[in-house]
């Protein structure tokens, strides 16, 4: 990128998205999968990204027919190197939608399940598991009680424990990165509905070089090298934002080893296709391995966490932990098929006894995935303070990160040319 | 030769289609027009799919967890005990909590 951007801060990476001019027939098939009408060019010319705007979601990537978008940033040397180093910790960060989908450039039916064989194909690779269901579980534990701090806060007034300020609601998930740079490049009037939760890709690091390495790993954290590994194009623009050197601020507090460089929560995010990629080239055939335990504390992770990569999961994976926690009873079905599915926006109603103020309280909520075509009605009603909603998930891709931009590229999809192809006797 | 010889008189050939026989053809040509339309049908059908199996893949290993519940995982419970405290608690806030930027300045 030589050109100027003007919405990344410095160390930022602009424009993880590019198109290759050489591939790009102009077919305008991208634009119909752009959230953000990023993508410039008439119909028949090569097509262009404009930086400033792409949120970095890898729609255009996978749907593009003619595979002309790629990524600018491949970090799969890199982390093949720091493998191959045995003084560093390399800990394998693994999102929950990579879980039904690494199988497939393996020759495995699409949509398998094969977090066991993962597992396997990891470590021997290298990688010490970091599940990012793990993660996933501390966020709904943040971001539930954030939830419920502002619930009560909105409604019966209650102060923050520490004096803090409390956001307003609805509260908006932060999960997906495309979306929250959506938030800040479109509508940053809403930053304060936004919840202040990490993701858990930076929970997920800035633990694994604090509590971690000093309780699980036994290592110093300048030795722990954390690889997101997500299904998620936009992740590896998160992970480079300046804010997420978390953990290396907080040890410099502490005063351990605090002469080191700065060191980032996230060191390198590999997409599910780059790990394909990098097993290939170790010449590691995920699908023949067999069944392995994660083997690490964090490594434990619960089915709430797991449906993180669905839309609607982060908001079920919430709503039961919030009812527990606001009724103090469990709950009866755990299954909340209102927020399952692919609606472009599905609501719910949840009536409960909040038993510290013994009323009844009714939470509304609404899932969003597919930004492109579904969130101006929602944030529009935000913006104008008539939305009837309390907490409100966001996802940009259509059905949420199992479709993600950096998953492998279906030919079910719209990027059916390349198979086609061959069987003509020209090309 | 006589007037009436057959060889040269002219005639039309006997093409003639029965009702039923009108029908049949007229349905194989009808059914062979329809079959892009019925592939591109399949093709748009299945365009979803891999998100369909994606997401049942998901579900089966919630449906299929011992744990379900968030706030069971005795890992995340263990890193509170040890080490945050609890959610919201000062080590929590600046560890796995975070600000955002307004990008629409610089755009302006």
């Amino acid at each position: 990128m030589n050109k100027e951007t003007k919405t990344y801060r410095k160390g930022e990476i602009p424009g993880i998205i590019a198109i290759n001019t050489r591939e790009c027939k102009g077919c305008d098939a991208c634009k119909r999968f752009c959230p953000t009408g990023a993508i410039t060019g008439m119909f028949g010319a090569t097509h262009r990204v404009d930086a400033d705007l792409c949120i970095s979601c890898g729609q255009c990537l996978v749907n593009c027919p003619f595979g002309a978008p790629y990524e600018t940033v491949d970090p799969v040397e890199q982390v093949a190197a720091k493998l191959a180093d045995k003084r560093t910790t390399v800990v394998g960060i693994i999102a929950p939608a990579v879980r039904v989908a690494i199988g497939e450039p393996f020759g495995m039916p699409v949509g398998s399940l094969v977090t066991g064989k993962m597992y396997s194909a990891m470590k021997k690779a290298g990688f010490v598991i970091l599940d990012n269901n793990f993660a996933a579980d501390l966020t709904i534990m943040e971001e539930g009680t954030e939830f419920i701090q502002r619930a009560r806060h909105a409604l019966f007034g209650e102060k923050a424990e520490h004096g803090g300020e409390i956001g307003p609601l609805p509260q908006f998930t932060s999960c997906c990165p495309a979306w929250v740079r959506f938030v800040e490049t479109n509508y940053p009037a809403l930053i304060p509905n936004l919840s202040s939760a990490k993701s858990p890709q930076q929970m997920a690091g800035a633990v694994a070089k604090t509590y971690g390495a000093a309780q699980v790993f036994k290592a110093a954290p300048e030795s722990v090298y954390t690889v997101g590994i997500m299904p998620c194009t936009a992740k590896k623009f998160e992970a480079s934002r300046p804010e997420f050197q978390s953990a290396w601020h907080f040890m410099k507090e502490k005063g351990g080893a605090a002469s080191s460089a700065p060191y980032p929560d996230i060191d390198a995010v590999l997409t599910t296709r780059d790990l394909a990629r990098l097993l290939k080239k170790m010449k590691i055939n995920l699908a023949a391995e067999n069944d392995a335990e994660g083997g690490t504390l964090f490594a434990e992770y619960t089915g709430a966490g797991t449906i993180f990569g669905n839309t609607g999961g982060v908001m079920e994976a919430a709503l039961r932990t919030a009812y527990v926690v606001l009724t103090g009873t469990p709950l009866a079905r755990l299954e909340f098929e209102a927020v399952r599915g692919l609606k472009g926006v599905k609501s719910a109603d949840v009536t409960l006894r909040d038993q510290k103020y013994g009323k009844d309280v009714t939470v509304k909520v609404a899932v969003v995935h597919d930004i492109r075509a579904n969130i101006r009605p929602i944030v529009e009603e935000v913006m104008a303070g008539r939305s009837p909603y309390h907490f409100i998930e966001v996802m940009n891709c259509p059905g949420g990160c199992i479709n993600g931009g950096g998953q492998p590229i279906c030919d079910t999809g719209s990027s059916w040319i390349g198979r086609v192809l061959p069987s003509f006797a020209w090309s | 030769m006589s007037k009436n010889d057959p060889s040269h008189e002219f005639m039309e050939s006997p093409f003639s289609l029965s009702r039923r026989e009108f029908i049949a053809i007229g349905g194989v040509i009808i059914a062979l027009l329809a079959l892009p339309a019925v592939w591109v049908r399949s093709a748009l059908i299945n365009r979803n799919h891999h998100i369909q199996a994606r997401t049942k893949g998901l579900y089966r290993d919630d449906a299929t967890a011992k744990i379900r519940l968030s706030h069971e995982n005795q890992a995340v419970m263990r890193l509170y005990r040890d080490f945050a405290g609890k959610p919201l608690s000062p080590v929590s806030e600046e560890l796995l909590h975070t600000k955002y930027i307004n990008r629409m300045k610089a755009l302006s």
